[in-house]
């Protein structure tokens, strides 16, 4: 049997359901202005002209198109975002060409910080804080690498030096004073200094 | 004004040969610039982590680091897209006074205070403060006395060279911080291809992105592959002999991501590296062997032969 | 004009307290203000009237002048930019210096945004009508001058809007100075093909009102002519005009063409948007206006080497004249009306379209040029890189316009329907041609726009995407545009591929307006247009008396508008020079000689050049030119010496409405104890 012609045959596809329709309940009146809060501009000015898909190398690979998360974001329905929220490269072209002067890069950005807060953290992201914590920085420091490095003779990575432990230190305050450790969740390693 | 490096945290841990050829680069061996190292620097803070999830805590790590510049007066200089990108957003939040109050708050709880460097305002004589200045590695590279400095020590030949430059996304945009060159028609990594005597190729799309950043190559790195895929296939297209760029993490990027869907990788090196062969330096220390695709027909192209 | 310090014969204050229906009158309780304030010294009349600007309300304030003797007026209503006018000449009827006539906003300074406080409404409009009870002792009666209005007029800009300003004005028997700055009058109209909604031949309709212009009699037409400085006042414009040399006798040339056809230069056709040629020796067009010979002198081979005299040759009347300078000459008009137009935008090199790159990516301008059949082609569309008729054909509209990034943020309003009508054309030319329009919004407002839009999709075909191009790329065999762009009907991005790309660039002010805008002063919108008074209400007028605008000067537009406009603005001129006199009002600067030294501090911040340095008595001193003075108040407030006070608006009458505010009036006890 042809492909065209399975599909007619083989009957519905989709499950028949009333929930297609978009009623208020789905929707969130107050997702815009917590998007501005947490540093997206305005979307509602946003025109849906698509140049910002056009020029995005993610919309080009997959089903995500930036200018409908845009749409989702004026409309309110916050659900329909979850899945964008960790595929934008921030590469800016979006901004760079977005006649409304709108940024959509940081309006993914914004989608980020609402997701962290409502507890959806990708675990890359978990792993690299808490290195940050742990190494005061973010790429743990390899014994190969030290090595090579000797054979250069480049100087001594600080981190491996004394002193890192006050640096350590700081990196962990200021972490503990914004509560960003409680926001993701994660804490030093215990036997760490 | 005295430059200060920071390497961030993707070169010094497994690209070291950049930090050597930085080094070389910039010190007595090469273009005798005045830098100096604060060992006190840590993480930018990378902005695919921390500036995608909470702002407050990447400006506090951020004004961290621009306060160790702001105490030995010095002018930071970076080596990487993600690194540049990070601070001079930091310096541009910083310019506005709540926000400084708001991060001085914090940076109180571990004895430091972001206030800029202060200096003597021309006649009045009054003191202002000058924000902390960060700039890219390739900035300060394309000003007029450094690359005549530049041209006049080129000691081996890259004349057949075929370079492939690749911006990266954060050097070029938003415009509405960085604006070391035109996002449509950069051109200072190509100057400093050409002035080192290689030819900078033009190619399709040469200033999309590589797909690494933002979290993506972390999250969903087949997404991020793809995109690279694209690049390759561009710059392939068009014979290149080495790719070029100024961003550790692009550069990491295409190290990796070439074997998942090619068997004939092009080498791919940062600028700081191309400069360091060019200007005479030791190859065995650039750490080029440490890179995942051979850079072998590079070095048998500028008639190194093979290690 | 009576100095405040004189003794004044005693004050007799009326005032009327309005309820203006509820507006006032449901908030604020007038029957108590009224009340209150009739306990103030000199206080004759103190009444509140239901709608005070009604007749029955004006015949109380006038009676109010005959029968109790009341010769100071304050009226208690709305704002003084409705009825100011309407009640100063009620009390001017009634026999009393309209400037002792005072308003005081009760509604939309107090009234209307206390709606939920009443009493302390109440208490805020009593303490507003006290400030202008105590005002109202101030005032000095002022005198409103007449200045005389030369019966001529100036049209700068010889576009159709010029043209149909200077018609109209023409035909009402003014002397009309039409200034061109190109060879012939015609502006970027006689360069289109057909014209939306109907079809009309843009040359065929223009060229007919252009001969008119030639025709008229009380017209003079001025081309290859640039205005170099104004000076003056409304009535009393002076103005000097430039005339650039032709270098060809002007009253010799018959416009034969002899010369151009023996002329060995040829260079890129600036009307024909660089696709063709013309000689160094030319007229623009076949229809120009005047039909006299041009010399470019940039490419002229004379002018270059010494040599080559072929035109001079050629010419049978011995019209040229290589040794032509400039010649200057002085106007004297009364009235001044600027059409100096628009110009297209520009795109960026290395932009997203690729304009400058891609050899088949051209702009609409050019479009009309390349299917008109006076064009460089004679008509037939083909494409730039290879000469090839094109078969698939885009349009990318909002170019230039809508974007906030290129600091462009208006609509341009002509792109949409021009880019239907020439793909109309395109159509009719072409049958199996496909077009595809690229549009954000379709704007098809007019009359005959909508009907047009839907024929171009009903009888021709023509496809309407909605997206915005991201990305061009060009194929470098055929040199064919692939454009990529989020198609968001169908959330899709798609690639397709076209032979010719046009992009629909938007209308920017014209290069020549700035320098005339500089020298008159106007006021420019927040989009680089010039401004007019008021958006609805005043669409020709400027801040400038005695200055009009029309046309694209002043927002792009169509031509049905730009004609209504050209005689909205010769319809203003006219009723000026008509009169012959023009009032002006004396709210203006008012220099006390003693006093001032002569710094010249004021001429500096003077926006309207209106205060000069002159000799007065062997003195420098400032002095003011009322005609031209807006009563800003600038000058006034920058006199180191206090010399200049601003008429109407003195310190003394201001501070005296502070002092009753703050609570202490003139010395009498206050009723409503304390500010």
């Amino acid at each position: 049997m042809g492909e065209v012609e399975k599909v007619f045959t083989s009957g519905l596809a989709e499950k028949l359901s009333e929930d297609k329709i978009i009623t208020e309940d789905d929707l969130d009146p107050e997702f815009a202005a917590e998007i501005i809060r947490y540093g997206g501009k305005d979307v509602m000015t946003c025109l849906q002209c698509g140049n910002c898909t056009g020029v995005c190398p993610i919309s080009l690979k997959i089903e995500y198109k930036t200018r409908t998360t845009i749409k989702y974001c004026q409309f309110g329905m916050r659900k329909q975002t979850l899945e964008t929220r960790w595929v934008c490269a921030t590469c800016y072209r979006c901004y760079e060409h977005c006649p409304a002067d709108l940024n959509p890069a940081e309006l993914m950005i914004a989608l980020r910080h609402i997701a962290i807060r409502e507890g959806i953290i990708p675990p890359f992201v978990k792993v690299a804080a808490t290195n940050l914590l742990q190494y005061g920085m973010t790429v743990r420091p390899d014994e190969a690498m030290i090595k090579e490095r000797v054979k250069m003779g480049l100087p001594v990575l600080p981190q491996t030096k004394p002193g890192w432990e006050e640096v350590k230190k700081q990196i962990v305050t200021i972490i503990q004073t914004t509560k960003y450790d409680r926001l993701l969740g994660i804490a030093p390693k215990e036997g760490s200094e | 004004m005295t430059y200060a490096y920071f390497f961030g945290c993707v070169i010094p841990s497994r690209y070291p040969g950049v930090e050597y050829a930085v080094r070389w680069v910039m010190g007595p061996s090469g273009l005798k610039l005045d830098v100096q190292d604060v060992p006190e620097f840590s993480c930018c803070p990378v902005p695919g982590i921390f500036y995608s999830t909470d702002r407050d805590t990447w400006l506090a790590l951020a004004a961290r680091n621009l306060c160790l510049a702001q105490r030995g007066r010095l002018e930071v200089v970076t080596v990487c897209n993600g690194c540049y990108s990070s601070l001079l957003k930091a310096t541009e939040y910083l310019s506005e006074p709540k926000k400084m109050g708001q991060v001085n708050k914090v940076l109180g709880k571990v004895g430091m205070k972001y206030t800029g460097i202060p200096e003597k305002s021309g006649d009045s004589g009054r003191r202002i403060f000058r924000p902390v200045s960060v700039r890219h590695f390739v900035d300060v590279i394309h000003t007029d006395n450094v690359m005549l400095e530049l041209a006049n020590n080129v000691k081996r030949s890259l004349s057949k060279v075929r370079v492939a430059v690749h911006y990266g996304c954060h050097y070029l945009r938003p415009t509405e911080y960085t604006a070391i060159d035109d996002p449509n028609d950069p051109v200072k990594v190509d100057d400093i291809v050409k002035v080192l005597g290689a030819e900078s190729i033009d190619y399709e799309d040469k200033l999309s992105c590589c797909g690494a950043g933002g979290g993506v190559r972390s999250h969903v790195v087949e997404l991020a592959n793809s995109l690279c895929e694209d690049k390759f296939k561009n710059i392939s297209s068009e014979g290149a002999d080495v790719i070029v760029t100024p961003c550790p993490f692009c550069l990491l990027q295409f190290d990796n991501a070439q074997k998942t869907f090619t068997k004939r990788g092009i080498p791919v090196i940062h600028i700081a590296q191309l400069m360091a062969i060019a200007m005479g330096a030791d190859i065995s220390k650039l750490g080029l062997e440490l890179h995942n695709v051979s850079c072998n027909p590079l070095l048998a192209k500028i008639g190194e032969g093979a290690k | 004009m009576t100095s405040p310090e004189s003794k004044k014969p005693e004050e007799k204050i009326g005032v009327f307290i309005c309820h203006c229906g509820t507006n006032i009158g449901g908030v604020v309780n007038c029957e108590k203000v009224a009340e209150n304030i009739s306990k103030l010294p000199g206080v004759v009349v103190s009444k509140d009237v239901k709608y005070a600007c009604s007749d029955l309300g004006q015949e109380d304030i006038r009676k109010a002048i005959r029968e109790n003797g009341v010769n100071r007026v304050v009226v208690a209503s709305c704002s003084p930019r409705l009825h100011e006018f309407t009640f100063k000449k009620c009390v001017e009827g009634a026999g009393l210096n309209p400037y002792f006539m005072h308003m005081v906003n009760l509604r939309e300074q107090c009234s209307w945004v206390h709606m939920k406080e009443p009493e302390k409404a109440t208490q805020k409009a009593e303490d507003l009508v006290k400030m202008g009870v105590d005002r109202s002792r101030l005032l000095t009666p002022l005198t409103p001058r007449e200045v005389s209005v030369e019966k001529s007029c100036l049209v700068i800009g010889g576009g159709i809007s010029g043209i149909q300003a200077a018609l109209d004005i023409g035909d009402k028997g003014f002397k009309t100075y039409l200034v061109e700055k190109e060879p012939s009058i015609g502006g970027h109209m006689a360069q289109l093909d057909k014209t939306f909604p109907t079809g009309d031949c843009a040359i065929c309709i223009l060229a007919p009102k252009m001969v008119e212009v030639a025709r008229n009699p009380n017209i003079e037409i001025l081309a290859y002519s640039e205005v170099v400085d104004i000076e003056g006042y409304v009535g009393n414009f002076k103005v000097k005009i430039r005339r650039k040399p032709r270098y060809v006798i002007e009253d010799k040339c018959v416009g034969c063409g002899v010369c151009a056809e023996k002329c060995p230069v040829k260079v890129p056709n600036e009307f024909d948007c660089g696709f063709g040629t013309r000689r160094a020796i030319y007229v623009p067009f076949p229809q120009a206006v005047p039909l006299k010979y041009t010399i470019d002198k940039e490419h002229c081979l004379h002018f270059k080497t010494g040599k080559c005299q072929l035109c001079v040759k050629a010419c049978v009347n011995q019209a040229i004249d290589h040794k032509q300078e400039p010649i200057d000459i002085e106007l004297n008009v009364g009235t001044i009306i600027v059409a100096t137009g628009f110009d297209t935008y520009v795109p960026i090199r290395k932009g997203v379209y690729k304009y400058w790159e891609y050899k088949n990516v051209i702009t609409a301008l050019e479009l009309e040029r390349l299917i008109n059949a006076a064009g460089p082609t004679g008509g037939h569309l083909v494409r730039p890189s290879d000469g090839v008729e094109p078969k698939r054909i885009a349009f990318i509209q909002c170019v230039g316009s809508r974007n906030i990034k290129l600091q462009h943020k208006y609509c341009s309003r002509v792109c949409c329907m021009y880019a239907i009508k020439n793909a109309q054309i395109i159509s009719e030319h072409t049958p199996d041609s496909e077009i595809a329009i690229y549009y954000n919004d379709v704007r098809a407002f007019g009359k005959g726009f909508e009907e047009l839009y839907h024929r171009v999709r009903e009888d021709y075909g023509v496809e309407f995407i909605r997206g915005r191009p991201a990305k061009l790329t060009r194929d470098p065999l055929t040199e064919n545009i692939t454009i990529r762009a989020e198609e968001t009907l169908l959330a899709k991005i798609t690639e397709r591929e076209f032979d010719l790309v046009v992009l629909s660039v938007g209308l920017i002010p014209a290069a020549g307006t700035s320098p005339i805008q500089k020298m008159l002063s106007l006021p420019v919108s927040d989009d680089g247009f010039l401004q007019e008074s008021h958006p609805k209400l005043r669409p020709v007028e400027t801040a400038i008396e005695g200055v009009f605008i029309c046309g694209c000067v002043q927002s792009p537009k169509d031509i049905p508008d730009s004609v209504a406009q050209a005689k909205g603005a010769a319809s203003a001129a006219s009723t000026m020079m008509i009169k012959g006199k023009h009032i002006v009002e004396p709210l203006c600067a008012s220099v006390t000689n003693e006093l001032c030294v002569g710094c010249g501090l004021c001429t500096e911040v003077c926006p309207y050049k209106a205060i000069e340095l002159k000799e007065v008595d062997g003195l420098t001193k400032a002095v003011v030119t009322e005609a031209l003075c807006h009563g800003c108040g600038t000058c006034a407030a920058s006199c180191p010496q206090h010399a200049i006070s601003q008429l109407q608006f003195t310190d003394d009458q201001i501070l005296s409405e502070l002092t009753a505010a703050l609570g202490s009036t003139n010395g009498a006890k206050d009723s409503a104890g304390g500010g």
